[in-house]
């Protein structure tokens, strides 16, 4: 069958495909008489409606269209699918608030909606008495500073109030001079995540020095406007998170990383050793560290000069030369005796590295490891003829390796096409490298997930040339 | 009197754990001192296994010499259809696996037998049997009886009966195998890839990461999480196809279906349709992911609405105090 030259014969192939999650695929490009007929297909069936209003891929405009249906089990579907479209939203909400039966549990569905719109979230927070449904309202990231604080004064003393606090003092949108009344009014909790917040004023900043919670304390440590002083008193704090997020903390001064760089606690060092100023002196200590995760933090860090990596690279930990091994600044050199490491996870790990070289790919494709034989398929540098040897892998993982690979042409990608694996099949749909007319044929895939998402390709690429 | 059969399982001169298990299951359906449990052990090296299964709770143990060593589908068909008529079992109990998914329903529905496949519960309410399984992706749990079925086949899921401790004396005998042509032959038994890693497939307690974790560097740190908690850190299809954790450790379809698993902890994983047809059916799913409406929060237990990060860190502040 031809490739069809425009929507029109695209949307007539679906219809006479006459599977509703083909029609699904081309009901945006639809119009008229067309688009009822696919409708007709897609929801003649109350089994293919529910599914398609259930569906994680349900283009919106079938959503929008299944929007006025009756059938309140369909309507659920519809204001839990993320997909649904806002002015779809806004009108189940209106239609829910109407009906007679108003389901309180419909309205929380849209109060959590991402696609909720504001006016919807202000009507909810303002008007309606449901608590899960007005804790919904200030989790939900649509939500704005405004609809926030509307929901925050609606209770001065409630059982809800403590749940409110605590969602709005994480929401991204808080002002400052919300987070400013929370950390007034708020718990520990609410203060340590108002201190922990974006927005956060300095004037709080500065008061919550005065704290002693080991909460509000850690949050503090990893303030990037701290001063010096506070930073090295914090530095010093007995509860080791406190101390982990001065460690974390990029504007901590050297001498106070160099300092933590031999703490007492493990995980303090092992925070240390993932920093990107760490100085001569603190590398050596890490180097020799008792602990096998600050080694192996440390053999991943890009920093860390060649006489290091080079000791790390023969660590009895398998761990650690495998973090030397996907360091993104390896040597070559390195890589060639991690090649050989007795341990596969080492030996994939060189295998994926971007910095390893043809010859040795061709040397790892030997392995018999399925892990080493993915990072082959999976490496940019890998030469075309072994990737075409890999597409033929009995072994899924290394075929979708191949497929994953950004530098497979399409002559080694074409065979992968008729792969045994639907989701291999699946992925290529969208694959630049492969032509049209390559991927055709999957619009009749036995596989209704490679039907769909071949039907849509083709549907987008109409709408992108306009035709 | 009634007769109670499992059929034991062995794979390269070894039984499979589930054995024990079935023994466990049917010893539990023994209505009287009389009822017997016999279990029948088939394969070219039956023999060596009379001193394995003289365990408690099994009354004789049935050799049937066949030509082959390993599992093959028709003699395994031949042989318990044989044995069935034979013994007339008021039950049959196989483990839930893929060399039992071979037979045995073709088994059951020659004869008319009654069958359940995944079966985690299986007792006597009154004179009935009952079997349960899950139903509709494991979300309700399915009673099935057999009205009017004097046999009945059942396949049992495995890590769901304690095997029963102590040893035994039982009757040892021999049963001859019918003529039966083979459709297949065992060539080679070929070691999944992975090296030496651990298998996730016996473990109960996984952490598993997803694409909330955003960079590999950030793999370590829960990492330490799940060696710190004791648990066994796992992933989604996406983190095993960027190389940052082994594909011995990948769950779902793709990878591995985590049988054993007790309590899964899904860190930053949306829930797939493929992620999720390995392990939804562990009885304690906890799920944190910022997105409300991620998919995993259908099946999880417990599910948290948070950051992976803040959770990692709170978690393992909580774990070193």
């Amino acid at each position: 069958m031809k490739l069809p030259e425009c929507a029109a014969a695209l949307v007539d192939l679906a219809l006479k495909a006459g599977d509703p999650y083909s029609a699904a695929a081309v009901h945006v490009i639809a119009a008229g008489k067309a688009r009822r007929k696919l409708e007709e297909l897609m929801f003649s069936k109350r089994r293919d409606a529910l599914a398609l209003a259930r569906w994680e891929h349900t283009p919106a405009s079938v959503l929008e269209a299944l929007c006025g249906a009756s059938d309140e089990a369909i309507v659920v579907r519809l204001d839990k699918n993320q997909n649904t479209p806002a002015q779809a939203i806004s009108r189940l909400y209106v239609t829910e608030s109407l009906s007679s039966k108003n389901s309180l549990s419909l309205t929380v569905l849209v109060a959590q909606h991402r696609h909720a719109s504001l006016a919807v979230l202000r009507n909810i927070a303002q008007f309606e008495n449901d608590e899960a449904s007005l804790l919904a309202v200030s989790k939900n990231l649509a939500s704005n500073s405004e609809v926030l604080s509307m929901l925050l004064s609606r209770f001065e003393s409630n059982s809800i109030l403590e749940a409110l606090q605590k969602n709005i003092s994480e929401h991204p949108s808080t002002s400052p001079q919300l987070l400013e009344q929370l950390y007034d009014k708020g718990d520990v909790y609410v203060k340590a995540a108002v201190i922990g917040h974006a927005n956060c004023s300095q004037r709080l900043i500065d008061q919550a020095v005065q704290e002693e919670s080991v909460l509000i304390q850690r949050q503090l440590a990893a303030d990037r406007r701290l001063s010096n002083d506070v930073i090295s008193r914090l530095s010093l704090h007995q509860d080791k998170s406190v101390r982990c997020a001065v460690a974390s903390n990029l504007t901590a001064p050297k001498d106070v990383i160099k300092s933590l760089a031999t703490d007492d606690s493990d995980v303090v060092r092992r925070v240390v050793a993932s920093r990107s100023d760490l100085t001569a002196h603190s590398i050596n200590s890490l180097m020799n560290d008792p602990d096998v995760w600050v080694r192996q933090k440390l053999a991943r860090n890009s920093i860390v000069p060649y006489r290091v990596l080079a000791k790390l690279s023969q660590d009895l930990q398998a761990d650690v030369r495998r973090g030397v091994a996907r360091n993104a600044k390896c040597s070559v050199k390195l890589l060639r005796v991690l090649a050989k490491d007795e341990d596969y996870w080492v030996r994939s790990a060189v295998a994926y590295q971007r910095r390893t070289p043809k010859q040795l790919l061709v040397d790892l494709v030997e392995d018999t490891a399925v892990d080493v034989l993915s990072g082959v398929a999976n490496n940019p540098n890998t030469p075309q003829k072994l990737l075409k040897k890999l597409t033929v892998s009995k072994e899924a993982d290394v075929r979708r390796g191949v497929i994953l690979n950004q530098s497979a042409t399409r002559l080694t990608l074409l065979p992968l096409l008729e792969d045994a694996y639907y989701l291999h099949r699946l992925m290529l749909v969208a694959n630049t490298k492969l032509k049209d007319k390559d991927k055709w044929h999957l619009c009749f895939d036995p596989d209704f997930q490679v039907r769909f998402a071949a039907f849509r390709y083709f549907a987008n690429s109409f709408i992108k040339s306009g035709s | 009197m009634s007769t109670i059969l499992v059929i034991a399982e062995h794979r390269r001169n070894e039984l499979r754990p589930v054995t024990f298990e079935l023994i466990s299951a049917a010893q539990g359906l023994k209505k009287s001192a009389d009822d017997k449990v016999l279990v029948a052990v088939v394969g070219s090296q039956a023999e060596t296994f009379t001193a394995a299964l003289s365990v408690s709770g099994v009354d004789e143990i049935l050799k049937i010499p066949a030509p082959v060593s390993e599992f093959d589908p028709d003699v395994y068909e031949a042989a318990v259809s044989a044995l069935i008529e034979a013994k007339q079992p008021s039950v049959v109990l196989l483990p839930h696996s893929v060399d039992s998914l071979g037979y045995a329903a073709t088994l059951a529905s020659k004869a008319g037998y009654g069958f359940a496949t995944d079966v985690f519960i299986v007792e006597y309410q009154g004179s009935d049997l009952v079997a349960t399984r899950g139903g509709y992706n494991q979300k309700v749990n399915v009673e099935v009886d057999f009205p009017g079925k004097s046999i009945v086949v059942m396949t049992i899921r495995a890590s769901v009966f304690k095997p029963l401790e102590g040893s035994s004396s039982p009757a040892v005998s021999s049963f001859d195998l019918p003529t039966v042509q083979s459709r297949s032959q065992n060539k080679d038994f070929v070691e999944q890839g992975g090296g030496n890693d651990i298998d996730i497939t016996t473990v109960d307690f996984i952490m598993s990461i997803g694409r909330g974790i955003g960079e590999e560097t950030n793999v370590e740190q829960f990492r330490e999480l799940a060696e710190t908690a004791g648990a066994t850190l796992c992933c989604s299809r996406p983190i095993a196809d960027a190389g940052w954790l082994p594909k011995s450790r990948q769950v779902g379809q793709s990878g591995k279906v985590v049988g054993s698993c007790k309590l899964y902890v899904a860190l930053g994983i949306s829930g797939s349709i493929q992620h999720m047809a390995g392990m939804k059916h562990v009885p304690t799913i906890v799920a944190v992911n910022t997105d409300p409406s991620a998919s995993i929060f259908t099946i999880a237990k417990y599910g948290i609405v948070a950051d992976i990060f803040d959770f990692e860190e709170e978690l393992n502040s909580q774990l070193a105090a």
